[in-house]
């Protein structure tokens, strides 16, 4: 091959690559527009979130947005409750995931007992039943337990997770034997081998199930809707609608409403970012 | 006979294993057979009237009811239209970052962002975008060279439908990319070596090398992401509470919401919710047929 054509081919490829950078640098500028949007307007007064054209900096920092964003346009902070309530519903559901997932998949990972064979089809089975089918028949039975707009209600349909399961399962079925009958050995019995061996060395799967979880939890909105009825019960995506559809709200304040619910997130995501990717890769088939 | 470790073995087995049953009993299987049961019932929660046992009549006023046929048209365009795209999008992009060398894993952290947030932020921020007077209508003015037109982003039955679809393509590119950029980094590197000796070109060895190879991660995705669509509710419920008109996004949850809580008809709300289970059984059973059939080993 003679040397202009190298050259040739060579430039060839440089110019290919200069047309995908722009192309992967303009995508990544529609994705981030959104954002950067609801950061700026979030500090904007009203009249200027809407003008055309945007100004990228707010012409003067309007902090008060995220003081009305708490207070509500009733002045009754309703939001800084239901912030709490999504806190403590999510909190709650994570951590009865985690141990329960990983108590059950122990068990199906490393035990031999009569029925294990059924108990693994049941939790499988327990996977296809999407939430939308049941909602109402849980509806009926929270009602029928006295639940209804109660943290309770919240959070007893999501306690486990067959999904959640079946993950820890998966990861514990490669646990090593030897370090379970050393511990035996030892004279743990098998409850202390569960919570002084198996969970301390599972904290990486625990992890990515648990943000998995969290953030299906602070997402969720179909069931709050239907089981919460005061104002105090309610949940941060029920509020931000609410905010929405309410006519004194300002654009501003209902953008700064939207950062507030998304901090918690981003904390996680720029400190988890590996934990947090990976379980909704693999995982990304359960509730959203 | 069994050795006595052996059988204490088994009852811790039972031992952790128990209470998941108990709670998946009282909180998944009770419920579904109730689901079912429900369906068959002509049942008004306000109606004084007691449940009467119907049979299927739930599910034939569904199938001869206009309003459940516009439910299954409206979730099927949006799931379509949502899935394609993201399906064509992604693959596109993951194959312009796995090309590269440098700056990887920006940019696929970049793109994710958008899925770090709660839909119903998601679908504020679009609200807002959206505004008869905000950046969407003049960022669309400026590219198609318009000047002050208004592209009805709600109120416009096709334009709704297309918001929505918008929203979620925003929110999950960048997960779809990863998937796909995943499936590709499993895919040895061999294997293209190989094909560049014989002679392939880049174009060619996207379409006879990556692609077929890429396929179980295809199908995969796609099953995974159809089910996820057909079940989407808060961005069209945001939608609707803010005044989008409703037929165009009346997706089946959103229908099954209003039927039960709005018309406080549990029995075909049900029969619904039915429907939709099946429907994604028959999905998830096809993936299973599929990833089967499509396996792929790199020996």
């Amino acid at each position: 091959m003679s040397r202009a054509d190298n050259r040739l081919k060579n430039t060839a490829r440089s110019l290919r690559e200069i047309v995908f950078d722009l192309i992967l640098l303009v995508v990544l500028a529609i994705v981030l527009v959104p954002l950067v949007f609801m950061f700026t307007a979030s500090f904007m007064e009203s009249k200027e979130v809407l003008t055309m054209p945007y100004r990228w900096i707010p012409s003067s920092f309007h902090w008060e947005n995220y003081v009305q964003a708490i207070q509500g346009n009733d002045m009754k902070y309703f939001y800084a409750r239901n912030i709490l309530n999504s806190l403590i519903v999510a909190i709650t559901v994570t951590l009865t995931n985690c141990v329960f997932a990983a108590m059950t998949g122990f068990g199906l990972a490393k035990y031999r007992f009569f029925g294990k064979r059924a108990v693994l089809i049941l939790v499988m089975a327990t996977m296809m039943i999407p939430f939308e089918t049941i909602m109402i028949p849980l509806y009926m039975l929270v009602n029928n337990f006295g639940w209804q707009d109660s943290y309770m209600g919240l959070i007893m349909p999501f306690l486990v997770n067959a999904f959640g399961i079946f993950m820890m399962r998966q990861f514990l079925l490669t646990f090593p034997e030897d370090l379970l009958d050393a511990a035996r050995i030892d004279g743990l019995n098998e409850l202390s081998i569960f919570i002084r061996v198996v969970i301390p060395n599972s904290i990486p799967a625990m992890t990515a199930l648990g943000i998995l979880t969290f953030r299906s939890q602070w997402d969720s909105m179909l069931w709050p809707l239907l089981v919460t009825q005061s104002e105090e019960m309610k949940t941060i995506p029920l509020y931000i609608t609410k905010f929405t559809t309410e006519k004194y709200t300002n654009e501003g304040a209902l953008l700064a409403a939207a950062v507030i619910a998304s901090i918690p997130l981003f904390v996680v995501f720029f400190s988890l970012a590996k934990y947090f990717i990976q379980g909704s890769s693999v995982f990304s088939g359960t509730k959203g | 006979m069994k050795s006595g470790i052996e059988k204490k073995k088994a009852r811790w087995g039972w031992f952790f294993v128990l209470p998941a049953i108990i709670y998946f009993s009282i909180f998944s299987f009770f419920p579904i057979i109730n689901a079912f049961r429900t369906s068959l019932y002509r049942w008004n929660l306000l109606s004084l009237n007691p449940p009467r046992f119907v049979w299927f009549e739930n599910y034939i006023r569904l199938f001869q009811s206009e309003a459940f046929w516009n439910s299954v048209k409206a979730t099927a365009i949006f799931t379509v239209g949502t899935f394609s795209s993201l399906l064509i999008g992604g693959l596109a992009l993951s194959i312009l970052i796995f090309s590269r060398k440098r700056f990887r894993t920006f940019f696929q952290m970049a793109l994710y962002s958008p899925a770090v947030l709660s839909t119903v932020v998601a679908a504020t921020i679009w609200l807002l975008i959206l505004d008869p007077r905000g950046l969407g209508n003049s960022v669309l003015n400026a590219v198609l060279g318009t000047s002050g037109k208004d592209y009805q982003w709600f109120a416009n039955p096709d334009m709704s439908r297309i918001s929505t679809i918008i929203i979620y393509f925003w929110k999950y590119i960048g997960h779809f990319t990863i998937l796909f950029i995943a499936g590709l980094s499993s895919i040895p590197y061999t294997i293209h070596e190989a094909a560049i000796i014989d002679g392939a070109g880049p174009w060619k060895k996207y379409w006879r090398i990556t692609f077929p190879l890429l396929k179980p991660t295809v199908v995969l995705v796609c099953v995974l992401s159809l089910i996820q669509c057909m079940k989407s509710f808060s961005t069209q419920y945001l939608f609707v509470q803010s005044g989008a008109p409703r037929a165009p996004i009346d997706v089946l949850t959103l229908s099954i919401y209003d039927t039960a809580i709005r018309d406080h008809q549990i029995g075909r709300a049900s029969a619904m919710s039915i429907i939709l289970f099946l429907t994604l059984i028959l999905f998830s059973w096809a993936q299973l047929r599929l990833s089967r059939s499509e396996e792929v080993s790199f020996q």
